[in-house]
């Protein structure tokens, strides 16, 4: 009998022990809850519909995790009506691949879940709308209007005076991400202006919102991983328009003497006293420029153009925006300086509530300068229409840019917590044709220009990235303009 | 990339090496091809310290100092690859691929012997034989997951490889000689896009890289020794060199049409056109073999072979393009130097001898560079042999089955980003016929 009993006891002891072991300790997740913007919501083309959705990195994040009945707040997706609001796509004009609108985003098909939605990305969001956002108003600015559909708590709604954080607090999660910043310093990049307090937002507010943020999400015993702000010059809005004057149909620089012509721009410069000038060296043109380079702006009238300088973004106090379509080298370190601060504050807020950080500014930048091997010999770059990453407007990532930041939250989770989830099917979104459902094919804007980028396009994004607080006047639509060019 | 200044081989010996070119599977580790004479094939490829054959000049080339009579040996190996299957692992390919195969076909590696005694203790030999090879081809190239990183890679050899062995001693020989290797390489794959208009993977060229046979030649050389203390019992060593071959070739781009009229233009205006110059180097590794025989009473005879493979000499492959507009291929493929071990077993009835064998081959290849070009594996092998030989003829067959361990690349390091599990086996059947005079 002691025998016996000694057997068990070691027995016991020994299951105790290998229970306890970390090989029985695999964490599991039960429900996931995704803040963030347009990049959360997976908006592409400039719209949020179904197609994208489901193809949301939160989605695929879920479904890596294992997470049943993961909502979101779906969109269905309609031929083209209408002029604005459209999904942009690449199209065929005279020839050549361009953009175009594809499909319209239609209308909410998941608007009476009981319960806050799963994906909280709302477009057009920056720090301070997920955590004052609470009564949404359906006809303001673009988060707002997108909260009313989203977070759903515009007057009289099922979740009215609620704020994001307190929706996902609803849903009692017990992982959480968070993607914001972007529309706090790149909004600059879309209206080619970067100033402080108005398209870049100060770092202290940002600290103080972001603080809050993760003050409220950040409950005990809960996994929370916060992504980053990439740089301005990774995404395909600022990097595919050359500094300098190209022929439309082979895209490579006119030269002149030898040289290459900068286009031209409405500052002065060191070697140049009266505007309009060259364009200095780091300057970014952004795809806004498409329109009004087939209009001649900042092309020589010595090779056909007007002469007149590519509009630079200002601010006219109190309150008028005038976008512009150039971000001088000051603008840029500026707009640096400021993803570089806002980063800081991510880290060390993340670090104070227990929070981990994915750095997509360096995964972007490493993207940029080498491209992404997303497996099998494919190599996704940053390249406009072709590189992969970035969808047909240039600043929203593509099904397989949110794949591959979806393989990072996973990766990322694996590491940090030591679990071992599968990574989500790359190929599955490598493979798979983005198209729309619905029979189209692509309605072109005549006076998009070389890049395919026609102003309301360019109108579209940004008033998807502003906050609504400044009235924005766009530069004229021009006539359109034939350089001797390339003809 | 010019050709000047080479020489140019006979057009006879061309049409001979093409014959001996045989795309081989890599069954033994690496690329090597260790089953060069049906005996020892039957001996489980433990025939260092045994060699009493003319394919001693393969094995170790001291054993011909006993073999005092001019003799051809031909023969060769059929090698066929019974199981290769790949699962795919998310993230890349995922599991949407199902279970991709290997192609099996069969490839049959011809060797040819001769031993001519010169004086009493001087015999020269010469093995035509094909001891690297490598064909690694996926079925459904144009759906195989792997396609933009390969979808068939060769690597053919041909060795001649005359040697001079010299009796020093009733127990004790040597041998010398040079190794003339002719080799060959194919790489083909697809090039990927995105198409633009349904962001999307699709395949926008086929790439097939070939090297021209004529110019990829390299020189190296072996030794062997053979100790015969006693009857009973054997003891050897031998040594092949490295030998680098440097190949010269063409890469052609063909255009695979995708539908969209303005998305083939624009692929169309970026690939290269016609043939490119294109440049390989390949180094082969040395190899060392240490053996023991034991011959036991009631004529049973056990060999012992450990050898040793310097694969870390193959620790780039690098495919370089002349036109520097087309990337080149540069591959950090850090292989390690390899062991393998074996053991065979021999039992004669008067000229009958029936033969069993065992080896376990490790691996030259670090997880991280096991993909679609290939994956190698630690592998088992069960090898028996049946041989009838006389003073003025013999025959040999053998059959070798080997069993490689799964080779599991998720969650590891890929250098191709290419995860899941690669499982194989393998056969052999060996066969040569010997004439003495």
């Amino acid at each position: 009998m002691k025998k016996m009993g000694f057997r068990a006891a070691v027995g016991a002891a020994t299951l105790s022990a290998l229970f306890a072991s970390p090989l029985f300790s695999q964490t599991t997740f039960h429900k996931y809850v995704a803040l963030g913007d347009s990049l959360t919501a997976a908006v592409e083309g400039s719209c949020l519909v179904t197609r994208h959705q489901q193809r949301s990195y939160p989605k695929l994040v879920a479904d890596a995790l294992a997470i049943s009945d993961f909502q979101q707040p779906l969109i269905s997706e309609r031929a083209v009506t209408s002029p604005t609001g459209v999904c942009l796509g690449a199209v065929v004009a005279g020839g050549t691949i361009t953009v175009g609108a594809v499909s319209q985003q239609g209308v909410p098909t998941n608007g009476t879940l009981a319960r806050p939605y799963d994906n909280l990305g709302i477009p057009g969001a920056n720090a301070a709308h997920l955590v004052d956002l609470r009564v949404a108003n359906s006809t303001g600015d673009t988060a707002n209007r997108f909260a009313a559909a989203i977070l759903r708590n515009f007057p009289g709604g099922p979740f009215d005076g609620r704020n994001a954080i307190e929706e996902a607090n609803l849903l009692n999660p017990d992982f959480v991400t968070v993607w914001v910043g972007p529309n706090d310093v790149l909004g600059a990049a879309l209206t080619g202006t970067a100033i402080d307090g108005v398209t870049l937002t100060s770092t202290a507010v940002f600290e103080a919102k972001y603080a809050e943020l993760l003050l409220g999400v950040g409950v005990a015993g809960r996994t929370v991983v916060v992504l980053n702000v990439p740089d301005v010059s990774a995404i395909a809005f600022t990097t595919t328009i050359p500094r300098v004057l190209v022929n439309p149909t082979t895209r490579q620089p006119v030269l002149v003497g030898g040289n290459p012509v900068p286009l031209l721009g409405p500052r002065t410069t060191a070697t140049c006293s009266t505007p309009p000038c060259p364009l200095p060296e780091g300057t970014l043109v952004t795809l806004g420029a498409s329109a009004l380079l087939a209009q001649g702006l900042g092309i020589p009238a010595s090779l056909g153009g007007t002469g007149q300088p590519l509009p630079d973004g200002s601010f006219t106090p109190p309150a008028t925006l005038n976008p512009g379509v150039l971000l001088y080298p000051d603008e840029v370190a500026l707009i640096r300086q400021r993803t570089t601060e806002i980063n800081a504050r991510i880290a060390s807020v993340a670090a104070a509530r227990s929070a981990t950080v994915i750095d997509t500014h360096a995964l972007l930048d490493e993207i940029v300068a080498h491209g992404y091997e997303a497996g099998g010999g494919i190599v996704i770059t940053s390249a406009f229409l072709t590189g992969g990453l970035f969808s047909a407007d240039g600043f929203h990532l593509s099904n397989i840019g949110y794949a591959i930041v979806a393989k990072e939250i996973v990766e990322h989770v694996n590491e940090t917590k030591g679990t071992d989830f599968a990574l989500p099917d790359l190929a599955h979104t490598l493979f798979e044709p983005d198209v729309p459902v619905i029979t189209a094919t692509g309605v072109i804007d005549p006076a998009a220009g070389p890049f395919g980028f026609s102003l309301s396009m360019w109108k579209d994004l940004v008033s998807a990235a502003s906050s609504g607080e400044f009235e924005t006047v766009f530069p004229a639509p021009g006539k359109r303009f034939k350089t001797r060019l390339g003809r | 990339m010019t050709r000047r200044g080479r020489v140019r081989c006979p057009e006879t010996f061309i049409a001979l090496a093409l014959f001996f070119l045989a795309a081989a599977p890599a069954f033994p580790a690496g690329f090597s091809v260790f089953t060069q004479g049906a005996k020892a094939s039957g001996m489980g490829l433990a025939f260092t310290a045994v060699a009493d054959d003319p394919s001693a000049v393969f094995y170790n080339p001291a054993g011909l100092g006993w073999q005092k009579h001019f003799s051809v040996q031909s023969g060769g190996s059929l090698l066929t690859k019974v199981d290769g299957a790949f699962e795919g692992a998310n993230p890349y390919p995922g599991t949407g691929f199902g279970t991709e195969d290997q192609h099996k076909t069969s490839f049959l590696l011809p060797t040819l012997y001769a031993v001519v005694p010169l004086t009493p203790n001087i015999n020269f030999g010469l093995g035509i034989n094909a001891p690297y090879g490598l064909g690694f081809r996926w079925d459904n190239a144009e759906q195989f997951s792997g396609r933009f990183i390969a979808q068939n890679a060769v690597i053919q050899s041909t060795d001649v490889n005359p040697v001079i062995s010299l009796q020093v001693a009733p127990t004790l020989a040597i041998a010398a000689g040079a190794d003339y290797r002719l080799s060959k390489v194919i790489l083909e794959r697809n090039r990927s896009a995105i198409n633009p208009f349904t962001q999307s993977v699709v395949d926008v060229a086929h790439i097939k890289l070939d090297s021209d046979l004529q110019d990829n030649h390299g020189w190296g050389w072996n030794a062997g020794i053979l100790w015969k203390p006693v009857n009973a019992f054997s003891l050897g060593a031998t040594y092949r060199s490295k030998i680098k071959v440097d190949y010269d070739g063409t890469g052609k781009f063909t255009q695979r049409l995708t539908g969209n009229a303005a998305f083939d233009a624009a692929v169309a205006a970026q690939l290269p056109q016609g043939m490119q110059d294109v440049a390989v180097a390949i180094d082969f590794p040395a190899s060392a073999n240490l053996g023991a025989a034991i011959n036991l009473p009631a004529d049973f005879t056990v060999s012992l072979d450990a050898d040793w493979t310097e694969w870390s000499s193959f620790d780039e492959l690098l495919i370089d393009f002349a036109n520097d507009a087309i990337p080149d291929l540069d591959r950090q493929t850090r292989w390690v130097d390899s062991w393998a071990y074996r053991a065979g077993l021999q039992k004669k009835f008067g000229s009958l001898a029936v033969r069993a064998g065992y080896y376990f081959d490790n691996t030259p290849q670090p997880i991280a560079d096991v993909g679609p070009i290939l994956a190698d594996a630690d592998r088992n092998a069960y090898t028996l042999g049946l041989g009838y030989n006389t003073d003025h003829w013999g025959v040999d067959i053998s059959d070798i089955y080997i069993k490689f361990k799964r080779r599991d690349t998720r969650g590891q390091e890929s250098t191709d980003q290419f995860f899941g599990r690669y499982e194989e086996s393998a056969n052999v059947i060996g066969l040569n016929l010997r004439l003495s005079f």
